[in-house]
């Protein structure tokens, strides 16, 4: 049986081929062969009489505008790491550093007097290479100084946050402040936990956060509320309570 | 502005936030991912919708280019790959019938039909094919690119790209001859 080479016909039909002469013969020698180079031939040529397609300039003009727009959105949803996220690189280097601090203490690597530099300088390297999904944009020009500065904000934050943690202190402590930050750059009073949490409330009116709301919910060493001012008007002043000790640990 | 240097340290200069870079790089490519996406699509709104996804994830993943290919095949990669995301989410054919309401004696009626994805018998024609034959002839026969290359977009053997490309051209000359039978 006689096999035809498909993609020698496709390729003398689209002029692909560098060497023609085995593929004509075939279409010469072949009348199936030959039907079949026609039939390519005649699609691409009709194929060729499709109008090539553009943007208009109205099009691409919206196209970057809403593209930049999308990107300046997630640069800022990203400014806001999810503060588990940042946690998590604050404890892996933490880790880092308790284990060094045990390492160095027990004398394997000599003098405890170098265990402080060099654990804050590990504790910091691990937090620099904690892995990030995304390149946060930074616009080159003026127009993006909002994103910018929120960034480094959360960077300085962050790095403040490792500091702290290597300056003497045992146990992790939660961000605070970013905490604040992020809840407030939500802009939503999306509420966690309102009468249907009685202790909650109890906790808040004990406290004397009758008019607040829940805007968010933190079970670490403990579990701590974020409680904002159920007015939206009213100033944007994050309070951390911590339960079930029901007491106010952070003010931003 | 014209921004220096090749497109692989553009891509660089982008993973680093360089606004000049990206709008190069959208300018370089905008065009044919917009074409490439409309005809895979059949929808203009959807390619528009489905161009802007693409360069974001240019933007997203460009740190990720490793530069086993030209940069222009890896975003019409991501292109395709994105218009098989939008296809699967709508989860319908790519090609509509043009609007009802087009009125052939209306002056505007051709702007709106050019509006529309290709000519309508073309249009028509690669909607009935599936959509392996579809996107390989698109790329290759309407997008002109080498094998090769389209191998590469679509991520499959250069031998299967002719395969389909073959039989797709095949049905098509089936559908040609049945529209000269009419």
């Amino acid at each position: 049986m006689h096999e035809h080479p498909l993609d020698l016909i496709a390729a003398l039909a689209d002029g692909s081929l560098s060497d023609e002469a085995e593929a004509r013969s075939l279409i010469e020698t072949c009348h199936q062969c030959r039907d079949e180079y026609l039939a390519q031939t005649e699609v691409i040529a009709w194929l060729a009489t499709a109008p090539a397609v553009e943007m208009t300039d109205l099009e691409k003009a919206t196209l970057h505008r809403d593209l930049w727009t999308e990107l300046r959105s997630q640069a800022a949803k990203r400014s806001a790491t999810p503060w588990w996220q940042r946690l998590s690189y604050v404890a892996a280097g933490l880790f880092v550093i308790v284990g060094l601090v045990g390492v160095l203490n027990s004398g394997v690597l000599g003098g405890g007097g170098e265990a402080a530099a060099t654990t804050t300088a590990a504790g910091a390297q691990a937090f620099d290479e904690a892995p990030t999904e995304e390149v946060p944009f930074v616009a080159q020009g003026s127009d993006d100084g909002e994103s910018a500065p929120e960034m480094a904000t959360e960077t300085t934050a962050a790095a403040t946050a490792t500091t702290d943690a290597t300056a003497g202190e045992d146990s992790l402590s939660l961000p605070f402040e970013e905490l604040a930050d992020e809840a407030r750059a939500r802009q939503n009073d999306r509420v966690v936990a309102e009468s249907a949490e009685p202790d909650f409330e109890q906790c808040l009116s004990r406290v004397g956060l009758d008019d607040h709301v829940v805007v968010d919910q933190i079970d670490f060493d403990q579990t701590y509320l974020l409680v904002m001012r159920r007015d939206p008007e009213a100033e944007r002043v994050v309070t951390f309570v911590v339960l079930p000790a029901c007491e106010i640990v952070y003010v931003g | 502005m014209t921004v220096p240097g090749n497109e692989a340290e553009l891509l660089t200069r982008v993973v680093s936030g360089d606004r000049e870079a990206f709008d190069a790089v959208m300018r370089n490519h905008q065009d044919r991912v917009f074409s490439v996406c409309l005809r895979i699509l059949g929808d203009r709104e959807k390619a528009l919708d489905a161009t802007q996804d693409t360069f974001l994830t240019v933007f997203r993943k460009a740190g990720q280019f490793q530069g086993r290919s030209a940069v222009g095949t890896w975003i019409y990669r991501i292109a395709v790959n994105t218009c098989y995301d939008q296809l699967r989410r709508a989860q319908r054919r790519p090609s509509e019938p043009l609007a009802d309401h087009v009125d052939p004696s209306d002056p505007t009626a051709e702007e709106e039909m050019a509006s529309a994805a290709l000519r309508p018998e073309i249009e028509a024609a690669l909607a009935q094919l599936p959509r392996d034959f579809r996107n390989a002839v698109v790329l290759s026969d309407l997008e002109g690119m080498s094998l090769p290359e389209v191998a590469e977009v679509l991520g499959v053997p250069v031998g299967t790209v002719k395969s389909r490309v073959f039989r797709g051209r095949r049905l098509l000359a089936k559908h040609l001859g049945n529209q000269n039978d009419q």
